[in-house]
């Protein structure tokens, strides 16, 4: 009793406690989460990741958050409540492109001020802006706002620096981990490797490949895309997703298209599906969209209108939002998967001919 | 080559004005929207990309039916889906099989912006193609000129429609005079037209809304159902600052005197928004305050089905609302929206806000 009564008074008379940094799980972290966690952690702050998404938090999400809102800008209102209680700062950064000419979305810069805005007892939140596209930040002001931002967690400017530079460090491993050159991709395609999880293959059955693609915080999230990438695994299906493409390839896709695509992470989905349409390396590509995501609205009408320009590999456009049935869409990814092994396969075209009398 | 552009509002005739002072006499001008607009356009874009995408699509296949070639849109970077416009029609057009020419205006990119210009302006040089850009956007002026005047004459007016028949006339009025000289004398002709032509109840106390939000939602009866003509029924005097004039009207730009009511909207929203995320999103919000300041009673806040910077504008507009004591109502719009819905709400709105004027003690 004696003890549990003095560990109390300790933590509240410890003046030292780590200062708790929290951030949702949504959006932007499945990008920038190295670069982040670094930061944080070397400032000496203790950082606070909201669990995995789950039913609950998707419930306080669709609660609370605006009607016409896309599903992942709902999600992250159900993160943000989740820490609530947990943390001293949220940190929710208004980004609004990290290259000069494309932006990202709007909501990527609105979303802290909403936040702050709708949910007025939050704890203080973080929101550096950084917007290269439209605003013309310069690398340096990144730099300079990083700085800045620390001075909350701690004011010694050596810790800082060193703060920042492991936490470039850190992303710049994490981007070199995660994007396969060319080389990788051709190894890939003659299955030599493979690049992500382990597809369960069955005898007699042709092996797969499908292009998955998509923003990634659809693609790294099982709840929202309904665990799409264990249920392609399970059918035996190898895949390779847009995060992983060589950039290089990207790019020269883009170049081809008449007009700019000036939504940032839009480059990287329309790219894979022009490249894959093009190169036809793949059995088929699956498209994950989000409901009333305004660049997804965009880019995937253009890559089904291309695809059915040259519809050599099939293109299945899934729309996700909180009210999709799980069974539904099983059914029709496993439909999607058999119509590709068919396609192919060489037995079937037999078999038509066999049952001629 | 038959020349036309999508309808958009009133603007249509400020356009019709700029091609025919280019000597463009083959010109096609677009029908207004109708419910078979809203249908072709919905047709054949993506089930969730912005209303007004849909309704320009409508309208251009109209006007491409009606045997017009070359299409007047427009193009540029911006936060929101505005920029891929252009593109994504002529995709679109491409696979529906028809034979036209898109001319993207890039008013971002200046020398872009003037070789478009000067094909649309074949028959004439380039000194006579910006005048009649510049009477262009002088008669722009007179067109908000009318606007302004209709949406207050119509609140107040004895007889109900008889203002917005002479709006109507001077429309035309406006689009058709030539020279300069008489272009001049239009805001007195206006002024005088509406004093004469229209009776109106002098005893008269109506309410004063300000109606902000998307470009499109506001200047476009079609999607936004006749709002403004709704609201003047029902007595009310409604006002609104967004117009094509702090885009086409260079003389007023270059003015450096001259107070943009956006600009003040932006520096109110700055508590709540600091930085520009593309739309009207601070003017939106920047606009309660400005409103609430005039002296007006409340403000209608406009935008399309899932566009995207206004969406963070109706989220932050309840706590500038309930900070600035002014009652705001969000409304939005797409092509399934029904008039009755919007009647009973707008009723319902303007119920509230005479009871606030009468008592004086808030809701």
């Amino acid at each position: 009793m004696i003890l549990f009564l003095n560990l109390e008074v300790k933590a509240i008379k410890n003046p030292r406690r780590k200062i708790r940094v929290g951030i949702p799980r949504a959006l932007l972290f499945y990008k920038f989460s190295d670069l982040w966690i670094t930061f944080f952690e070397q400032l000496g702050a203790e950082v606070i990741i909201s669990p995995e998404t789950t039913k609950k938090i998707k419930d306080v999400a669709v609660r609370l958050a605006p009607d016409e809102d896309c599903y992942s800008t709902k999600l992250y209102f159900g993160h943000a409540m989740a820490l609530k209680d947990k943390v001293d700062y949220l940190f929710v950064p208004r980004f609004g492109g990290r290259k000069k000419k494309y932006v990202g979305c709007p909501k990527f810069i609105g979303l802290a001020e909403v936040l702050r805005s709708m949910v007025p007892d939050l704890p203080e939140i973080l929101m550096p802006h950084y917007n290269r596209g439209m605003d013309k930040h310069t690398r340096i002001g990144l730099l300079v706002r990083a700085f800045r931002l620390g001075k909350i967690i701690t004011k010694n400017p050596f810790v800082r620096i060193r703060a920042i530079s492991k936490a470039f460090k850190a992303q710049r491993f994490h981007n070199k981990s995660m994007i396969i050159d060319v080389k990788t991709l051709q190894k890939w395609e003659n299955s030599e490797v493979i690049l992500n999880d382990f597809p369960i293959y069955n005898e007699n059955e042709r092996q797969l490949k499908i292009a998955l693609v998509g923003h990634s915080y659809v693609l790294n999230d099982p709840f929202s895309s309904l665990s799409i990438r264990s249920l392609l695994q399970d059918f035996g299906v190898d895949i390779v997703t847009s995060e992983q493409m060589p950039r290089n390839l990207i790019e020269k896709q883009m170049a081809k298209l008449e007009y700019d695509i000036y939504f940032d992470f839009e480059r990287e989905i329309l790219g894979t599906i022009m490249h894959f349409i093009e190169s036809k390396t793949v059995d088929g590509i699956i498209h994950l969209l989000i409901f009333s995501c305004g660049p997804d609205s965009i880019a995937g009408e253009i890559a089904a209108r291309y695809s059915r320009r040259n519809p050599t590999i099939p293109l299945l456009q899934l729309v996700f939002d909180e009210l999709t049935g799980e069974a539904g869409m099983r059914t029709r990814i496993e439909a999607f998967v058999d119509m590709l092994r068919r396609s192919i396969d060489e037995k079937v075209i037999f078999l038509t001919e066999q049952v001629r009398i | 080559m038959p020349l036309s552009f999508p309808y958009v509002g009133t603007f249509t005739y400020v356009f019709e004005s700029i091609a025919r002072g280019m000597k463009r006499d083959d010109i096609i001008v677009p029908d207004e929207p109708t419910y078979r607009t809203k249908q072709l356009g919905s047709l054949h874009s993506s089930e969730f990309v912005c209303t007004p995408f849909k309704m320009l699509l409508g309208s251009i296949i109209e006007v491409i039916e009606k045997g017009a070639y070359e299409i007047v849109a427009t193009v540029f970077v911006d936060y929101c889906r505005l920029g891929y416009y252009s593109p994504l029609y002529k995709i679109i057009l491409d696979d529906l099989g028809y034979d036209f020419d898109l001319i993207n205006l890039d008013w971002f990119n200046k020398v872009e912006f003037f070789t478009s210009f000067k094909k649309l302006a074949c028959n004439v040089n380039a000194v006579q193609a910006f005048q009649a850009f510049r009477v262009g956007w002088i008669k722009n002026r007179y067109i908000d000129q009318i606007d302004k005047t209709l949406y207050s004459y119509g609140a107040v007016e004895i007889e109900k429609g008889a203002s917005y028949n002479v709006a109507h006339k001077l429309y035309r009025q406006v689009v058709e005079t030539e020279g300069m000289k008489n272009i001049r004398m239009l805001p007195e002709i206006i002024r005088k037209t509406f004093d004469d032509e229209v009776e109106i109840d002098t005893e008269a106390k109506p309410l004063k809304v300000g109606v902000v939000g998307e470009l499109y939602a506001v200047v476009e009866p079609a999607i936004n159902l006749d709002i403004m003509r709704r609201l003047n029924d029902i007595g009310v005097i409604t006002e609104t600052p967004i117009t094509f004039t702090r885009w086409i009207d260079l003389g007023q730009r270059m003015n450096p005197f001259k107070k943009w009511h956006y600009k003040a909207c932006i520096k109110h929203a700055k508590p709540y928004v600091r930085y520009p995320l593309g739309g009207k999103t601070r003017e939106s919000l920047g606009a309660v305050i400005e409103y609430k300041e005039k002296g007006w009673d409340g403000v209608i806040h406009l935008y399309p089905f899932t566009c995207m910077p206004e969406i963070i504008s109706r989220s932050i507009l309840p706590q500038v609302s309930r900070e600035h004591d002014m009652p705001v109502l969000s409304l939005v719009l797409d092509e399934h929206t029904g008039e009755a819905g919007i009647q009973t709400r707008l009723e319902a709105f303007v119920d509230l806000l005479e009871r606030k004027k009468n008592d004086g003690n808030g809701f």
